[in-house]
Formats: structure tokens, sequence, C-alpha cells
């Protein structure tokens, strides 16, 4: 199954994240959830970005709290708009949920 | 072009989790898709009639009145908007309101469903 969720927390308080197998796998940030994609705690990066995944921020909400895609931690995180969001959803993934 | 139903369980007025979801449903009429839209729990309050626009706050109801003109349906769940106080006349009037059978309904008949839960 071609699997996306939404994580929209800046700190988890799941654990379904780290339970998560797909053939294919899209983990988009959102909301607070951004911090993962321009966040380093003591040099190191979010463990959310460990995941064997492809990763997407919204553009929107990284630049309503300052950031830009200059700040990204990681090159494998791709920034992408509402318009983008749609087409993973609609187009690309059999599944989303939010987290 | 498909059929995506939102379910917004969580988020008051002013919340980020409703700006994303009304933002989302944008996007998808916006690419010409069919959008069904539920709220349920606190989310309910996006159905309450009267809100008002101010300068750098968040303002979802012309948002909504726009994509209700273009076909997005917006339900409330009654149970919970009574539950809160939210009377029928108090409800906006892109705003319909029914029981959690209609969400069911529209999943089923949806290509894509996205559940946002919490709280």
């Amino acid at each position: 199954m071609k699997l996306g969720v939404i994580l929209s927390e800046a700190v988890r308080t799941e654990e379904t994240y780290d339970r998560l197998q797909a053939e294919k796998l899209s983990v988009v940030l959102a909301g607070n959830g951004i911090y993962h994609a321009v966040s380093k705690n003591n040099g190191k990066a979010s463990d959310v970005l460990n995941k064997n995944a492809d990763f997407y921020v919204l553009t929107e909400d990284l630049e309503s709290r300052g950031f830009t895609a200059s700040d990204l931690v990681d090159s494998k995180i791709k920034p992408i708009g509402f318009d983008g969001l749609v087409d993973l959803i609609m187009d690309q993934h059999d599944k989303f949920m939010w987290l | 072009m498909g059929k995506l139903t939102i379910g917004v369980f969580s988020s008051l007025v002013g919340g980020t989790t409703l700006d994303f979801s009304v933002r989302l449903a944008k996007a998808a009429k916006d690419k010409g898709h069919d959008v069904y839209f539920w709220t349920s729990g606190n989310a309910t309050m996006l159905s309450k009639t009267g809100q008002r626009a101010f300068k750098d706050y968040s303002y979802l109801a012309k948002i909504c009145e726009e994509l209700a003109g273009q076909g997005v349906e917006f339900v409330a769940c009654e149970a919970c908007a009574e539950a809160r106080g939210y009377h029928k006349e108090d409800t906006f009037s892109v705003f319909k309101r029914h029981s959690m059978d209609w969400y069911l309904a529209k999943c089923c008949q949806s290509d894509k469903i996205l559940h946002i839960g919490g709280e």
C-alpha cells in the first residue's frame, strides 16, 4: 500500500509513527510538524527523518513560522504547497492519515 | 477528478487544524475535486453564525462561503453543535447539520478521506 501521513505536532505524543510500514511511505510535515524539518537538537536532526520515506514540508506552514526552504536540515525534504498536497492525497497514495 | 471527504474532529476557530482543513478543501476544489467537509466536536465552532473578520486573525467563514458557492458541502455534527449550545438558529448559512451517518456515507462514497482527529 502507498501510505501518506501528515505529521502536525512538533512534540510527538504518539507511537503510531514509529510502527508505520508501507510499500511506499510519504511523510508531510505540516503545522508545528515543520519544526522536524528545520530544527536540530544537540546538532542532531529529528528522529522523524530517520524513517525510510519520502519527506515533504508544507511551504505555507514553513513560511508562516518564519522559515524558508534554505532552513531545511536535510535535502531529502521537499517543500510543497497545498496544491502539491492535494496531488499526493488524491493521485499518488492509497490512503492518507493525520498524526 | 475525485471525491475527497475531510473530517475535522478537533480545533476551534482560530486553531491551526481548522485553518489547515479549510485551506486543503480550497486547494482540492481549485483542482476540480468534489469536496465534502465534516466537522465534529470542537470543530463545529466553524458552523457558528456571526463570525467577524479582524485584521491578522483567521477568518475562515468567508472562504467557506466561497467554497460552498463552488459546491463544497459543509456539514456540522448536530449533536456536537447542540452539546456546545450552537442551535439551529445559530448555524452559519453555508452549513447543514446532520448525524454522523452523513459522514459515514460520504466516506463510503469518496475516493479519499482525511480524518483529522485529536484532542
